[in-house]
């Protein structure tokens, strides 16, 4: 994600302005010298983890460390054998069944109360050389996409000022730097901010850093523009991004279409789903070339094996989990009204079925990992907003529940937890939004309803003299 | 409406008597709260903004939560480096 100002440094920028290793430095060492690479520590329990079929997280921190140590010493900032101290101490941890890292701290970058996060060994003794190790989070670009340039630049920087592992990405979304020293961490910060124009992203009690899906920029599916709202409430929300005062973390994802890329309805506090209003556009020319065969189901996805002749009955029509699907043999019907977005026919027939053209997003609250009260999936509150610049309908909706949450939760409480903690009455009415069936999770298990009294006609207010003249005590 | 510098005073009592070391934002929110009752969160977090701008208060992060502290008072960056708090 480009810092302010510079969104377009890369169209022009190229990687020799920025470099700092010539390409002897950066190809330093042989197939066979990797082969034969011996750690500093012995590591015979992370040694057989290299042996399965699998591409092993040892053998890349080996690559990494035998060419650490063939750079010239002046290039490296901090000590040229991080990655042997660290398989030293993975080693360590895996004969004793314990981390040895040390969680959490004060380090950061001046005035930013997230992006770094800091990690400390607990045997500096032992590894000199990790005796800090933080993390770094930096803003990936919306959809992440690279020039090789950036790419390369941003590993120069690292193999420079850190350890030179990444990775990419984290589940944030962020390009995760894994490894350096406290006194790097301004010059590492002043360097990407500069040179390469990216930010820090998010961590603690902060908006975390917002992810979307690859949207219009390749897929047909998308109902809105993913990258564009990304950037925007990103850039919008700098504050709440860098200076923490929330109760917890709090994530956007943003899906272009219910098949939810990027998982926001597990994984975000606020999910904005793309969906569309009018009704899903059909090719009955293409459903009938998918019956007869000439076009391939799936887009050929799950051509890898004979399946057999397509069966639209079998694979469509019966799998529709809202059966509001019909196929005579001729033309194929959609009692839109009781569809559900599930896609499953838009993606087995992408030639025949289009999504519809009146598009917007749903907005979903509350999803989260198993800390307390178990793992949750965001609730659908927003069934249709208009996405379009500038947001602002979108933006009055963030800073309500923001409001509701701050003055609400409580320490380390997610929003989804408040949500159980208060009900769902209480949170559409802190939204302004009418209750709908698609809220209710579960047949109701209490049997009690209070009403408030102006749900009911004529209210509840009595006048005690009058009602007592009635019935005398 | 409470002036940002009456805020951060506040702040600053809080954070220097306070048994805690670390403590959340909302545990501060509610102390400023106590003694100026009006004061909206926004502006404790843009008085709390300021003092760490200063270097009066830092931020304490464990990756997934951060805590203010008093600059100085309980962990600082030596204690956490060599682990002589421990």
């Amino acid at each position: 994600m480009a810092a302010e100002g510079q969104e377009k440094l890369w169209e022009t920028k190229k990687y020799d302005d920025v470099r700092i290793y010539s390409d002897e430095e950066i190809w330093n060492y042989t197939d066979e010298e990797l082969a034969n690479y011996k750690c500093k520590h012995d590591i015979p329990l992370l040694e057989e983890l290299e042996e399965g079929p699998w591409p092993s997280f040892v053998s890349d921190i080996k690559q990494e460390a035998l060419h650490r140590h063939k750079l010239p010493p002046d290039k490296l900032m901090i000590p040229a054998d991080v990655c042997d101290d660290l398989l030293g101490q993975v080693e360590l941890s895996y004969v004793e069944k314990e981390t040895h890292w040390k969680h959490g701290g004060i380090v950061g970058v001046f005035g930013y109360g997230g992006g770094v996060i800091g990690r400390y060994s607990d045997q500096q003794e032992k590894f000199p050389s990790i005796w800090a190790f933080h993390t770094l989070r930096v803003n990936q670009p919306a959809s992440k996409f690279y020039k090789t340039d950036y790419l390369r630049a941003l590993c120069d920087i690292w193999e420079y000022r850190g350890s030179g592992l990444t990775n990419m990405h984290g589940s944030t979304g962020d390009t995760v730097l894994l490894g350096t020293h406290t006194e790097q961490l301004e010059p590492i910060f002043f360097d990407l901010t500069h040179d390469l124009g990216v930010d820090l992203g998010g961590s603690g009690s902060n908006l975390r850093t917002p992810s979307c899906c690859v949207g219009k920029a390749r897929c047909e599916f998308a109902c809105y523009d993913t990258q564009d709202i990304c950037y925007e409430l990103t850039m919008y929300y700098q504050d709440e991004l860098h200076r923490p005062a929330f109760p917890y973390k709090f994530k956007f994802k943003f899906d272009g279409c219910p098949n939810c890329c990027v998982a926001s309805i597990a994984r975000a506090d606020m999910s904005y789903i793309g969906t569309w209003k009018d009704d899903i556009r059909i090719d009955q020319e293409a459903v009938r070339a998918y019956v007869a065969g000439e076009l391939k189901p799936n887009a050929g996805a799950f051509g890898d094996r004979d399946w057999g002749p397509f069966d639209i009955q079998k694979e469509v029509i019966d799998l529709c989990p809202a059966q509001c699907m019909e196929w005579d043999g001729k033309e194929l019907k959609i009692n839109n009204k009781e569809c559900v977005r599930c896609m499953h026919c838009i993606n087995v027939m992408p030639r025949a079925l289009r999504i519809g053209t009146d598009t917007g997003c749903s907005i979903l609250f509350g999803a989260k990992a198993p800390i307390l009260e178990g793992a949750q999936m965001s609730l659908l509150a927003i069934p249709f907003i208009r996405v379009e610049k500038p947001y602002d309908n979108i933006k009055a909706i963030v800073e309500r529940v923001w409001d509701w949450w701050m003055e609400e939760g409580k320490n380390r409480e997610r929003l989804g937890e408040l949500i159980q903690r208060k009900s769902i009455q209480e949170f559409i009415k802190v939204l302004g939004v009418p209750a709908i069936p698609q809220m209710v999770k579960e047949p109701r298990s209490n049997p009690y309803i209070f009403w408030k009294e102006d749900e009911v006609p004529g209210g509840w207010e009595r006048d005690i003299k009058e009602f007592r003249k009635r019935h005398p005590r | 409406m409470a002036s940002i510098d009456e805020i951060k005073k506040v702040i600053v009592d809080f954070a220097t008597n306070t048994k805690k070391t670390k403590f959340y934002f909302k545990d501060m929110e509610k102390a400023v709260q106590k003694v100026i009752p009006d004061a909206k969160p926004r502006e404790i977090k843009k008085a709390a903004t300021a003092l760490v701008n200063e270097g009066t208060l830092v931020y304490f992060s464990t990756g997934s939560s951060t805590m203010y502290g008093l600059k100085g008072r309980g962990i600082s960056l030596e204690t956490e480096e060599t682990g002589k708090a421990d």
